[in-house]
């Protein structure tokens, strides 16, 4: 499922936040959205889903597959929420519900959406936990028995769950460590790509981003800067906001681990 | 939190809410009819006047008369100081009793810690009526037992709302360099661990300024509050009330008070806690995550 | 399992020193109890033969063990005005405080869990304005006055006249089950209004501050409308908190309740406590003090492990442990 954004602003208590944003991802592309903390992004997703925060005013277009999400009625848009469109949040620790168990979790998308027996969701929750990389064992924990990893592990599983078309993925690695970051997103990758969905995929991280995505929007305070393949203004950034980003990228990376701007690798499925 | 810059500015900020506006005024209403009624009254307290009992108001008694001919406002308004009294000291005493119950948990040594934890956990449910009860026996009815079943009652919830933010400063690295500085548990305690907690704490003891008003009316009428004979709004709501049945109206006028008193310590409560929480607030709107 | 074994210590030991307390308070500090029991215009002869009726003769460490070893048996003395026995007036009591106490505390959470869910809810400034300062103004008002309130709206005046009963018990108690709970009403109405009004504001802050939060973001993305998400997802995760919270309005409506029944001239244990205590009749007292002290701290540690068994998080941690 494809998303189609014309002409997005949305202001907070009169602030504006993003401004005037066209953006599109086509069926089964994966398309970053990158920018520095308080950049817009996140808010760009979110009108998107119809998660914006009270008080937040959205005006333009913003298409998810053939429904316009502006001023849409709350109830359309939770009906394509976690059946077409799946969500995986920035921190698990903080977004998966405390008091549910994995198995409650997971399946939550289909009892809202699908009408399943008992053993039908327990089956199908299983075998995502499997594709995930998860044990079993697993389904009758609460989130604060798992480690980091395996909690992002069981928001991925939660967002795939009923195979959405769509996966909006809010800098999903941000509050893990590298290796398990790079683990995540080559998982999310190759899941997104098995189910042939689309991926729109939002972080501060080019070193993350050029593992995931093959196309980016560059957004700095709330407008797009730029806009190429993610390889290409890895490679050669042109906007002032790009270089910026591209440079703290490598500074990570070259003091964290020997990747350094390696684009090539995301071509083929993130092998090291 | 506590700069002394945001301090400074805090009658302001306070103003610019309308909630505070509301509060201050009414507040400085109380203060200033307590303050009056020290030399003057629209009738002398004592000045009953057989002839005119429960009578509608006039010119003479601009809230009408009760029971035994007594001015109603002249009553209510020496009952402000009473009431005033009984709030301030409620709130001094509460506030202490909060103050070293958070310093015993916070303490150093691990044994005192947490007993004082477990004794707050175990006596918090206990009711304010209990402790006046228990006090009233010995004591008799006065504004002393009032203020102490309210200030054990309220500095046991005290120090259980202001534990967790007093702990996360006692933990935090300013008392631990204090401490290995030389600075004593005391000085760590004063200059660190209060100051994080004046926040919640001033919310705290305002709100509870109020509930001492709503247990003076409550205690009062069960016969464990003032004493017989003593102004107060409790008293002047007591005595009204058992006439209900033939004059109605007179209990409006202490029990508006009483409400309007109230509210407005709740609204002030509200309006300090977004005026100190304001860093808080600001961040919040940003869109970091 | 330790946790356990641990708060029931405490409740021990918070008992132990709630009797301590209530003797010092009732049977040290007024001085010579025989006297102040016998009031002012009493023979030596008649203080002289309470002293020998209750043994406040002896030492008052035997006095002590005495009367706890009592409450052990569950024999809480005898009343020194009307002879009869302690335990058997307190229980006719409480069978009209406790339904009362329940009934206040059903009508506040009936009030303040949707209003403090809708104003979490509600979309407009102004009726979030309008439910903050209804909530305030609520919890402002005595319950002398909101139970005054109901006595001139439903039982004279206003033509709503013996819609509910506003004065008495029936004599045959619960045996006239009808009439004896519609006797309650509006008690219970008064008190719950009040208190209701308080348990609004503390659902608006714990549910508001779990709505913020990413698990009910969580159930959104799923698949869930705000309304949906915050009753489904915010609340339960707000329960823990709000069952504290519960507890304490319901010790704080305790002054309330007296009241009521007071004023609704409802033979309760309010009733029953403020006539002994007024009648200096402290052998009584001091048991029925104690009885009811014991019960709010039941309540208390019925609380902690109510808290506890609904927060998983917590179950794994120590029973020191500060959070």
């Amino acid at each position: 499922m494809g998303v189609d954004i014309r002409g997005l602003n949305v202001a907070i208590g009169g602030r504006p936040v993003v401004r005037d944003v066209n953006l599109s991802v086509g069926d089964g592309e994966r398309v970053g959205l990158i920018g520095s903390s308080g950049s817009g992004k996140s808010m760009i997703a979110k009108s998107l889903l119809g998660l914006l925060p009270r008080g937040a005013e959205a005006s333009g277009s913003a298409a998810l597959g053939g429904t316009e999400a502006i001023g849409a009625a709350e109830r359309t848009l939770a009906d394509l929420r976690g059946r077409y469109v799946g969500v995986v949040f920035q921190n698990p620790g903080a977004t998966l519900n405390p008091v549910a168990t994995v198995m409650r979790q997971v399946e939550l998308p289909l009892r809202l959406h699908y009408d399943l027996g008992r053993d039908e969701r327990r089956d199908r929750v299983m075998s995502m936990l499997r594709k995930v990389g998860l044990d079993e064992s697993v389904a009758g924990k609460y989130p604060h028995e798992l480690s980091g990893g395996q909690q992002q592990r069981v928001g991925i599983a939660t967002a795939l769950i009923t195979s959405p078309r769509l996966i909006v993925a809010d800098e999903p690695t941000t509050a893990l460590d590298s290796i398990i970051q790079r683990q995540i997103v080559d998982l999310l990758v190759s899941l997104v790509d098995d189910a042939g969905a689309s991926m729109l995929f939002i972080t501060h991280d080019f070193s993350v981003l050029a593992r995931a995505t093959t196309r980016c929007y560059v957004i700095d305070d709330g407008a797009v800067a730029e806009e190429g393949r993610t390889a290409r203004l890895l490679a050669a950034p042109n906007a002032d906001a790009t270089r910026g980003l591209v440079a703290s990228a490598r500074r990570l990376t070259l003091s964290a681990e020997p990747m350094a701007a390696e684009p090539m690798t995301v071509e083929q499925g993130g092998a090291r | 939190m506590a700069n002394p810059s945001k301090l400074a500015n805090l009658p302001r900020a306070l103003w610019r809410r309308g909630s505070g506006r509301y509060a201050l005024v009414v507040l400085g209403l109380w203060l200033a009819v307590a303050a009056v009624s020290l030399f003057w009254t629209p009738q002398p307290l004592l000045a009953t006047d057989g002839y005119h009992v429960w009578e509608a108001p006039s010119a003479a008694h601009p809230l009408g008369t009760d029971g035994t001919g007594a001015d109603v406002l002249s009553w209510l308004m020496a009952g402000s100081r009473t009431n005033l009294v009984i709030a301030a000291l409620t709130v001094v005493c509460s506030g202490a009793l909060g103050l070293l119950l958070v310093g015993c948990m916070v303490s150093r040594r691990a044994g005192l810690g947490s007993v004082t934890v477990a004794v707050v956990d175990a006596l918090i449910s206990i009711p304010t009526v209990l402790i006046a009860l228990l006090l009233t026996v010995p004591f008799g009815a006065s504004v002393g037992v009032i203020v102490g079943a309210c200030s054990i009652a309220y500095g046991l919830n005290l120090a259980r709302i202001a534990r967790p933010a007093a702990m996360l400063a006692a933990r935090g690295d300013y008392v631990a360099s204090a401490l290995a500085g030389g600075a004593s548990g005391w000085y760590a305690f004063t200059r660190h661990v209060v100051p994080n907690i004046v926040p919640v704490l001033s919310v705290q003891l305002t709100v509870s300024a109020g509930t001492s008003v709503l247990a003076e009316a409550g205690l009062t009428y069960l016969g464990v509050g003032v004493g017989a004979g003593v102004p107060s709004w409790g008293h002047s709501l007591a005595t009204s009330v058992k006439f209900i049945n033939v004059f109605p109206l007179t209990v409006l006028w202490p029990g508006l008070v009483v409400t309007l008193a109230v509210v407005a310590l709740n609204l002030l409560g509200d309006a300090l806690n977004s005026a100190l929480a304001v860093g808080g607030m600001e961040r919040r709107e940003d869109d970091g995550r | 399992m330790r946790f356990l074994a641990h708060r029931l210590l405490l409740f021990a030991a918070a008992l132990f020193g709630v009797s301590v307390l209530v003797f010092v308070a009732l049977r040290i500090l007024p001085g010579d109890v025989a006297a102040v029991m016998a009031g002012t215009a009493a023979t030596p002869d008649r203080i002289a033969a309470l002293r020998v009726q209750f043994g406040l003769d002896r030492p008052l460490v035997v006095q002590y063990f005495d009367w706890v070893g009592g409450l052990l048996r569950g024999d809480l003395g005898t009343s020194a005005l009307t002879g009869r026995a302690v335990i058997a007036q307190v229980g006719q009591r409480a069978a009209i405080t406790f339904p009362l106490i329940v009934m206040s505390l059903a009508v506040a959470l009936l009030i303040g869990l949707p209003l403090g869910c809708a104003s979490v809810l509600a979309r407009g400034r102004r009726m979030r304005g309008f439910l903050h300062v209804l909530a305030i103004v609520g919890g402002a008002v005595p319950a002398l006055w909101s139970g005054l309130l109901l006595i001139l709206l439903f039982s004279r005046g206003i033509g709503l006249i013996g819609l509910f009963p506003s004065q008495g018990f029936p004599s045959e108690g619960w045996h006239d089950f009808g009439r004896a709970l519609a006797s309650l009403v509006l008690p219970a109405v008064a008190t719950g209004v009040v208190a209701g009004a308080s348990i609004t504001r503390y659902t608006r802050a714990a549910v508001g501050d779990v709505a913020d939060g990413g698990a009910v973001d969580m159930a959104m993305a799923c698949g869930m409308t705000r309304t949906q998400a915050v009753l489904r997802v915010g609340l339960r995760l707000a329960t823990p908190q709000l069952v504290s919270v519960a507890g304490l309005t319901f010790a704080q409506m305790i002054t309330g309740v007296m009241v009521v029944e007071s004023l609704f001239a409802l033979p309760g244990l309010g009733a029953l406590l403020i006539g002994d205590v007024g009648n200096r009749d402290l052998i009584a007292v001091q048991s029925e003090l104690f009885l009811l002290a014991a019960f709010f701290l039941a309540l208390g540690l019925a609380i902690d492990l109510i808290h506890r068994a609904l927060d998983p998080r917590l179950k794994a941690t120590n029973a020191n442990g500060d959070e």
